[in-house]
């Protein structure tokens, strides 16, 4: 049981409370000059989408630092150990009716906040409700001279001194060991409803461009096997009032289950469980302005390749021909990425980002499965 | 950082090149309105003014300046209140107030992509014809540029429910220190690797230049209302915000004022406000018809609950524009209480709300000058308005150390010493209370990480570990003062 000063509604309990911060600054301090590079491990359920990391390297394991620190629902804020786990903190949330407002994807059920915050990856109500990073307020952290230091906070709005809480978001171990983590939290919308439109590709592009520009409750799209998926969230009123709108204008539509978006989230959506025998089996994660055209080169005997979220903002595609991707990528002014290989950015992006490496761990006590130098 | 004057006078050459003859300022009157930003008690002439129109010739002038080891400082529209554009005696303003084009507005992808010295209101009016508008709002929005919005990660009244400047930019182009072009995210809602979109929003210019800002828009919502609550005792004032909050209700603004700030106010601008409550509560909400029904029924109820002598509620355009008339004009109104006034921007967590206020109160009674506060109660950023005579030999420092007082206390409730103003240089001897040593040390590595040289606004934002030294700083962490044993007032 997690005794918790600021926490008002001792209503529950944390299953795996333990502070291992002292072992942890010490392992790190441990592996300085020593020549053993430490990779800083979650529970590894994403660890699958970028290559292993280079070299040899023992594993810094921070699932046994776990526990929710602080949880105030009238702050909106929940500060939790970088162990713990992201199934016992939306718990946790669930209960005072509260969510993370990014849905961070959930692959395994020991999946850590940590992990999350290094990954980056954002859920299906992305581009209405922000990213990871938007939701960041403060870290707890031990650096690559075995510092602990402490950036941001428990509140909204800090401008005190760099960014460094939100710049770790993605940064995949690089920047140091995160220890606890400080969240924004968001009400969880009173009402929700999902509406299913039958329609091709480039209908449902235009059909997401049409609303985008409405005040209405959007939190999430999806299309995918000739389906529209809209998913409304707010207010009874405002749900029900957006969803006849929403049927006016673009015709029938039949009403679905929430349970679509969590798998939708989670990947376990046949798409990326069981791709069709035809398809390749390179899926591409591949981020677009929304408004940007359909690639030409997909092609699929019964069903598209293709599964398009965040009104037309996130397109995963499986396809072999590496370079007609990255093309089409680069044509409409986003990025595409191979799961399992490295993550794209550009010479000098990595070169800062090495930068910033080096300032966070000039000695690279650290390694990580995000390599600056590659294809330098 | 001492400059050579042979590299002067080269500089001043390349740069007379690269920029048309209104492009470079020299001389002491076209220099003067740059000697100060919105923070006027700190001035200093700059050298050189340089007023690029161009990316193109913002990475000649960088690179020029870095090739002759002279400052620069970047200035947008020169609001700031923290002293961020505050002129160095050997050093290049470079001010972006000419690049002012708006370059798109993508209604689809809900996004406009400007350059830096464009207003902040005018994005919004550009956005307006198709229904959309840039929700950060700070209030000096119609003045202010969108650059100096995300180089001080500005605020406003509207943040809980909205975001900062962080969580409403999608992208920058950034010139670096050595006049490198980096491209930090774009019309997209997700970038790999670590966030250095969000490092570089309120890094005050000292990680490099902004040329163009790719913002997110919003549509604007169906309808909104207004409602204004009057308490008589703050307390409850206080915990109403923490309940509507906990309730599940994201009000779009939610604004609170003392007595002596909704007094000074209510003279000056009759909102309305009842002269005999110790605590004033503006709460805008917004969304749907129907939403707006249900949330302002719960809100009402709430206040009720929560003591409110008195509720009006405004859900036509004039009466809203009156209730805020009130608020928006606190600051010049609290202005005719004293000659000067200093304007603090610590941020609590809500609950922590009445004993910082009973702390504050305190504290202005043992210096002896008077203090009217003006809060946005929604996401915790309290603004003391410390009212002094700076004629009056020693009340400037009385006013600046009481300032550094009140900070203090922000930090030990858990909060900070700045929530949107930024460090710049008012609150470099507050950043050693918050900041230890090796975090310090940590945000001087990253600083030399992109910018090598320390040309880009140097002596900004952190403070060296030397002047945290000599003010026998006391560092205190989220609420843990060392020997928490003794009386401290």
């Amino acid at each position: 049981m997690c005794i918790l000063e600021d926490y008002p509604f001792q209503n529950w309990s944390a299953s795996d409370v333990a502070d291992l911060s002292d072992a942890l600054t010490q392992q790190v301090q441990d592996a300085r000059g020593s020549g053993v590079q430490l990779q800083i491990a979650g529970s590894g359920s994403r660890i699958g989408w970028l290559p292993r990391a280079q070299g040899a390297f023992q594993t810094i394991d921070l699932c046994g630092h776990t526990g929710i620190l602080s949880y105030r629902p009238d702050e909106l804020t929940l500060t939790a150990r970088a162990g713990t786990r992201l199934v016992e903190i939306e718990a946790a949330l669930a209960d005072r009716g509260q969510m993370l407002a990014f849905e961070p994807p959930i692959f395994d059920p020991a999946g850590t906040l940590g992990g999350m915050v290094a990954a980056g990856l954002s859920g299906p109500s992305r581009p209405w409700l922000g990213a990871v990073r938007d939701s960041m307020l403060g870290i707890e952290m031990i650096n690559g001279a075995g510092e602990y230091l402490r950036f941001g906070g428990q509140v909204m709005k800090n401008v005190a001194g760099y960014d460094v809480s939100r710049l770790q978001t993605g940064a995949w171990g690089t920047l140091g060991l995160l220890t606890a983590i400080t969240l924004r939290v968001h009400p969880i919308w009173p009402k929700q409803t999902t509406l299913v439109f039958n329609m091709q590709a480039q209908a449902a592009l235009a059909a997401c461009a049409k609303i985008a520009g409405q005040a209405i409750p959007l939190t999430g799209t999806c299309w995918h096997e000739d389906k529209l998926y809209l998913r409304l969230g707010g207010s009874e009123g405002a749900v029900r009032g957006a969803r006849t709108a929403l049927v006016n204008e673009l015709s029938s539509a039949a009403p679905f289950g929430d349970q679509f978006w969590g798998d939708l989230r989670d990947h376990r959506l046949l798409f990326f469980d069981q791709p069709q025998s035809d398809w390749s089996s390179t899926l591409w994660r591949v981020v677009t302005p929304p408004g940007a055209p359909l690639p030409t080169f997909l092609r699929g005997d019964d069903i598209l390749p293709l599964l398009i979220e965040w009104g037309g903002g996130l397109r995963w595609l499986y396809h072999d021909d590496e370079a007609a991707v990255k093309a089409y990528a680069q044509s409409v002014g986003g990025w595409c990425w191979a799961l399992g290989h490295p993550l794209p950015t550009e010479a000098i992006q990595r070169r800062y980002m090495d930068r910033l490496r080096q300032a966070f761990d000039p000695e690279q006590v650290f390694c990580s499965p995000l390599d600056f130098t590659h294809g330098n | 950082m001492d400059v050579n004057k042979t590299d002067q006078r080269a500089l001043l050459k390349e740069l007379k090149k690269i920029l048309p003859v209104d492009g470079v300022i020299t001389d002491q009157a076209g220099l003067k309105p740059y000697e100060t930003d919105g923070l006027t008690a700190i001035k200093e002439m700059p050298w050189v003014v340089a007023l690029p129109e161009n990316e193109q010739q913002v990475v000649r002038i960088v690179k020029a300046c870095a090739r002759h080891s002279v400052p620069i400082i970047p200035r947008g529209a020169g609001t700031g209140l923290s002293g961020g554009a505050r002129p160095h005696r050997e050093g290049v303003v470079l001010g972006l107030s000419r690049m002012t084009e708006i370059l798109d507005v993508d209604c689809v992808g809900r996004m406009a992509r400007v350059q830096p010295g464009v207003r902040n209101a005018a994005i919004s009016e550009a956005a307006g014809v198709h229904g959309l508008y840039y929700a950060p709002d700070p209030s000096s929005q119609i003045a202010c540029s969108i650059g100096g919005n995300v180089a001080e990660n500005a605020g406003g009244v509207h943040c809980l429910k909205y975001g900062l400047t962080v969580n409403n930019v999608l992208g920058v182009r950034l010139v670096t220190s050595t006049g490198e072009i980096l491209k930090l995210g774009g019309a997209l809602y997700d970038n790999p690797g670590p966030d250095l979109l969000a490092l570089v929003c309120g890094s005050e210019g000292m990680l490099g230049i902004v040329t163009e800002v790719t913002v997110a828009l919003l549509p604007h919502p169906q309808a909104k209302t207004v409602l204004m609550a009057a308490f008589k005792d703050i307390v409850d004032a206080g915990d109403a915000v923490a309940n509507i909050i906990a309730e599940g209700i994201i009000p779009a603004g939610m604004e609170m004022m003392d007595q002596q700030a909704a007094t000074a106010a209510e003279q000056f601008a009759k909102a309305g406000y009842p002269l005999d409550a110790a605590a004033i509560l503006i709460i805008e909400l917004d969304g749907s018809e129907a939403e707006l029904r249900d949330q302002a029924g719960r809100v009402g109820r709430l206040l009720n609950s929560h003591r409110a002598y008195q509720v009006v509620r405004a859900d036509d355009a004039a009466t809203q524009a009156r209730i805020w008339r009130g608020r928006k004009s606190a600051f010049p109104a609290v202005g005719r209480l004293a000659p000067d006034y200093l304007c603090m921007d610590g941020t609590i967590p809500r609950h922590k709300l009445a004993e910082i206020l009973m702390q504050i109160h305190r504290i202005s009674e043992e210096e002896g000058l008077s203090v009217a506060n003006v809060f946005h109660a929604a996401d915790g950023n309290l603004h003391p308005l410390i009212l002094f005579d700076a004629n009056i030999p020693g009340q400037t420092d009385r006013a600046m150390a009481m300032g550094a007082r009140i900070l203090e206390c922000c930090i030990l409730a858990g909060g900070t010493i700045t929530g949107e103003h930024g460090v710049g240089v008012e609150k470099l001897d507050t950043m050693c209370v918050q900041f230890s040593s090796e975090e310090l040390r940590q945000f001087h590595r990253l600083k030399e990480a992109m910018d090598p040289e320390g040309l880009l606004n140097p002596g900004k934002g952190i403070p060296t570990l030397t002047r945290c030294g000599e003010l026998g700083g006391m560092h205190v962490h989220s609420g843990r003062l060392p020997f928490p044993e003794l009386e401290r007032f």
